[in-house]
């Protein structure tokens, strides 16, 4: 195993007094982090805008991050898994996906706290900033969930779609200027997406 | 009336976007700034109105900043010709303006601007290729990365689709490629990050390749589900070849089964085997090793 691969652990807060095997460490950082290997691969190559193994480390660090904030949520579970969630619509006729419906409202209602949280988030301190990120990531995926769930696809993406942008900001090493440029597009996508979904609810509600 | 005073809004908006002069310290920003208010209002307004603004916003001088919102918003646009507007985009733009319109056409999900990204992916570089399966990503069309992963002629394209795959905990296809191309670092690490144990454990059964073999075996102690503990030990105690062995141990270990662990060290007949078991107790920091300890120190095996 190459040295660059072998400090990838260096960061962890790995008990020192326990000694393993040397050959027995190998055989762990092979098989642990063969996807953390995938992500040496990826840094030799010239800069990219994102990187799409990022979605699963981005899932790796919410999961554990949802341990801390309670979700209660375990996002690599199957329906079950979101079986209990409340942004489930069980109704179908009320879960219109382009922005009516129960789902769509509760739908509007998560993007609008995304606003305010992207709004007032801490460019600053990268702790802060990368915390909240990821609790919105970590929210994004309910979302998702439950939106699949109600049939709502292209909500569903929406999200998805979001996803890179908020790992890109979550980033510890973002300069505060890409930070901030991430932040204003995100703002401009939610507002954008508010108003389409509104718009959509007017249009039904003049319908019918 | 309402919706004409918005079009009316609208419109002046976008003409003294293009015309302002100045209006504070900075031109450049006052324009930017009213240009992006009315992207914003753009998108109150019906598709058809929007769509000519929009083009024609693209085509201009603007920014690189300024157009990627606008392609942001043409992907919100329900119209054919917006779908279609986004895919000409992905072809012959470059750089952020092209990887946005690809996004783009991943959030939008239209069919018919999905079905010319495998083009653009055979076609584009590393940027686009990865820009492609994120956009499948995105919208969730895993038969597309499927076909990507089945047709790579490179081993790196090869391991970004599958682990696209696993991302999108595409089992089915998963499994499929197995069938296909066989087992490999890659579907591996993919049914590590879809949680797959399952198919890891027709992996940890599979002797054709006792690298990849023992791999598997680890990466279902990664994986865990259940009776994994059970299948670990049965891997252990069935097999004679040691990689396969210590493989079988260091999923006991990843997965904490210590208890499991401590059933093999009383049943292990081997000092040797004995030896190898205490010590991952020890590694795991397991309760259980000090009751090991202490019988081996009576003299109990």
């Amino acid at each position: 195993m190459k040295d660059d691969e072998l400090r990838e652990f260096d960061g962890l807060d790995l008990d020192k007094e326990i000694a393993a095997p040397s050959h027995m460490k190998q055989r762990w950082h092979d098989s642990i982090d063969l996807a953390a290997q995938r992500e040496h691969t990826e840094q030799r190559r010239p800069a990219k805008p994102f990187n799409v193994m990022s979605f699963f480390w981005g899932a790796a660090v919410t999961a554990a991050l949802a341990v801390g904030i309670g979700i209660g949520v375990i996002l690599s579970g199957g329906p079950a898994a979101i079986e209990s969630n409340d942004y489930v619509v069980r109704d179908a006729s009320a879960g219109n996906s382009d922005g009516s419906g129960a789902f769509a409202r509760v739908f509007q209602a998560h993007l609008r706290d995304t606003q305010e949280d992207i709004a007032s988030m801490p460019i600053s301190t990268a702790e802060d900033r990368t915390t909240l990120v990821l609790k919105i990531v970590q929210q994004n995926r309910i979302f998702e969930q439950a939106a699949e769930h109600n049939d709502a696809d292209n909500l569903a993406r929406v999200l998805r779609a979001f996803e890179p942008i908020l790992l890109q900001l979550a980033a510890s090493d973002i300069a505060p200027e890409d930070a901030d440029a991430l932040r204003e597009q995100l703002a401009f996508e939610l507002k954008i997406m508010l108003t389409k979904l509104e718009r959509n609810a007017s249009k039904n509600t003049q319908s019918t | 009336m309402h919706t004409r005073f918005k079009l009316i809004f609208i419109a002046l908006a976008v003409i003294a976007a293009g015309t302002v002069t100045a209006q504070s310290n900075d031109p450049a920003q006052d324009k930017e700034e009213l240009q992006m208010m009315a992207l914003e209002a753009l998108m109150a307004s019906p598709s058809e109105r929007a769509l000519p603004a929009l083009v024609k916003l693209l085509d201009g001088n603007g920014s690189d900043e300024l157009k990627e919102s606008a392609l942001f918003v043409l992907g919100q646009i329900d119209h054919p010709d917006a779908s279609a507007r986004l895919l000409a985009y992905a072809y012959d733009s470059s750089g952020e303006m092209q990887l946005e319109a690809i996004r783009m056409i991943g959030m939008n999900g239209d069919e018919a601007a999905l079905a010319g990204l495998p083009d653009l992916y055979t076609t584009g570089n590393e940027n686009v290729r990865e820009a492609v399966l994120e956009a499948y990503l995105i919208s969730g069309n895993t038969e597309g990365v499927f076909n990507i992963a089945m047709n790579a002629t490179d081993e790196d394209d090869y391991e970004d689709a599958v682990e696209i795959l696993g991302a999108m905990d595409a089992h089915e296809e998963l499994s499929r490629l197995r069938e296909e191309k066989g087992i490999s670092d890659a579907l591996i690490t993919a049914l590590i990050i879809s949680n797959n144990d399952v198919e890891l454990r027709k992996l940890a059964m599979d002797s054709s390749d006792i690298e990849l073999q023992a791999e598997a075996i680890e990466a279902l102690g990664i994986v865990g589900g259940p009776d994994t503990d059970a299948a670990l030990a049965d891997i252990y105690t069935n097999s004679d070849n040691e990689d396969i062995k210590e493989a079988a141990l260091t999923g006991l270990l990843i997965g904490d089964y210590d208890e499991t662990m401590l059933g093999l060290y009383r049943s292990s007949s081997s000092i040797d085997e004995k030896k190898d078991i205490l010590e991952m107790l020890v590694i795991m920091d397991s309760e259980l090793a000090m009751e090991v300890i202490d019988a081996a120190l009576a003299g109990d095996q």
